[in-house]
């Protein structure tokens, strides 16, 4: 973002970027940034809260009244976040190995006793907000968990959507499950806290158990995308881990 | 404080080691006065319309985000950010309502009719040509201000 910042100053546009890791906004120096000391994924602070988010904006924006750059400022406020981490990660002891994995058909039985179950309270998120971001594999939600199931078995299923190859609509897929669980639960309990989000729905969750099986099938799949993937925590959220990482690679991040 | 050496391990080697790109002349633009600012958001959120074509792992395009599209879905690469806030509040990530608010208090003067987005997991060094587009585009909206919200 600090560099696209500079192509849009240098054609005669007045620029101010918030970002959340002071060490490259200092690196690449854009003409106004403001350092957010906020978990990532939440640039604006707060959800629902049009105050505190207007503080930020207005903080950038007196930026505008700098005669001179590059200027960087820090955001007054702090959100607070666990560990250093920017973001939810799964505890190291919930890899899994293929000798872990039990019932495929079992388990996406339970998983889709899950969804059932959530449906109601999803209904009433997505008519509260007015939106929902579930759907951006376009796959039905009866249809997320089943399509995972293929994979867990080790199979490679045809792809539900024209134009999409078989593992990055998995990517999506899986996205869109964690979306619809988080979706429902952060509206019918008015939960505003993504790090319990998290445990709920990677370690307490069958839906979570069914992507942690997936992902120990997946680090060993013929399919190196899919592999490559699992590898580099695209699928599971493992970017915030002291490590090591599940995968083969994960000792040369 | 949430500075680099106190990240954890994964994160902050990754982060670590990221190429940061040497900007050769950077530009200075004088801003204009407050309520003379017409505002663009560009977030590299990789956010799209519903029913748009995803964004690759490393997309170097961008898509355009009208003022009232609210029907929107995130194909971002990475999964390693808290996506609840955006799921309760998409002004958490594109503050187009509040912008809109401040627009109606005069403190500042418009807000564009189009926004950008691109994805944040790209070498912005790739994405030079798209945001040549973007530039053109803005220009067409009267846009001289420029809000930039990582996800």
């Amino acid at each position: 973002m600090s560099v696209l910042a500079h192509y849009f100053e240098s054609a005669g546009f007045v620029t101010v970027l918030v970002g959340f890791v002071r060490e490259h906004m200092q690196a690449i120096a854009p003409p106004r940034a403001l350092w957010l000391d906020f978990p990532m994924g939440r640039p604006l602070g707060k959800p629902n809260d049009p105050d505190y988010q207007k503080s930020v904006i207005r903080a950038a924006f007196r930026l505008f009244d700098e005669p001179e750059g590059p200027v960087l400022e820090d955001f007054p406020d702090v959100i607070a976040v666990r560990h250093g981490r920017m973001g939810y990660a799964l505890p190291v002891d919930t890899v899994c190995s293929i000798d872990d994995i039990g019932d495929v058909d079992a388990l996406l039985s339970q998983v889709q006793g899950e969804v059932t179950q959530l449906r109601d309270a999803y209904d009433a998120a997505v008519a509260a907000r007015g939106r929902t971001t579930v759907g951006a594999s376009e796959v039905a939600i009866a249809d997320l968990a089943p399509y995972i199931a293929e994979f867990v078995k080790g199979r490679k299923p045809k792809s539900l959507r024209a134009g999409m190859a078989p593992v990055p609509l998995l990517k999506l897929v899986v996205e869109d499950l964690n979306a619809y669980y988080t979706e429902s639960r952060t509206h019918r309990d008015s939960i505003d806290d993504f790090e319990l989000m998290g445990q709920w729905f990677w370690e307490q969750c069958k839906a979570g158990q069914l992507l942690l099986w997936l992902e120990a099938v997946s680090l060993y799949s013929e399919d190196k995308v899919l592999r490559q993937i699992v590898d580099l925590s695209l699928i599971t959220p493992r970017f915030w881990s002291e490590g090591p990482l599940p995968g083969t690679s994960g000792s040369d991040w | 404080m949430v500075r680099m050496a106190e990240m954890p391990a994964v994160g902050r080697g990754f982060i670590a080691e990221l190429d940061m790109p040497a900007i050769d002349e950077p530009g200075w633009t004088h801003a204009p006065p407050a309520g003379e600012r017409r505002v663009a958001v560009v977030s590299s959120a990789a956010v799209s319309k519903r029913g748009e074509k995803p964004f690759s792992w490393l997309a170097r395009d961008y898509r355009v985000i009208g003022v009232d599209d609210r029907d929107l879905v995130m194909t971002h690469v990475a999964v390693e950010y808290d996506r609840t806030a955006w799921q309760q509040d998409i002004n958490t990530i594109l503050p187009f309502d509040r912008l809109e608010e401040m627009a109606d208090d005069r403190e500042i003067g418009s807000v564009a009719s189009e926004h950008y987005a691109f994805m944040g997991a790209s070498d912005p060094r790739d994405m030079e040509r798209s945001a040549n587009e973007v530039i053109k585009r803005m220009r067409r909206d009267n846009v001289n201000t420029v809000f930039l919200i990582p996800v």
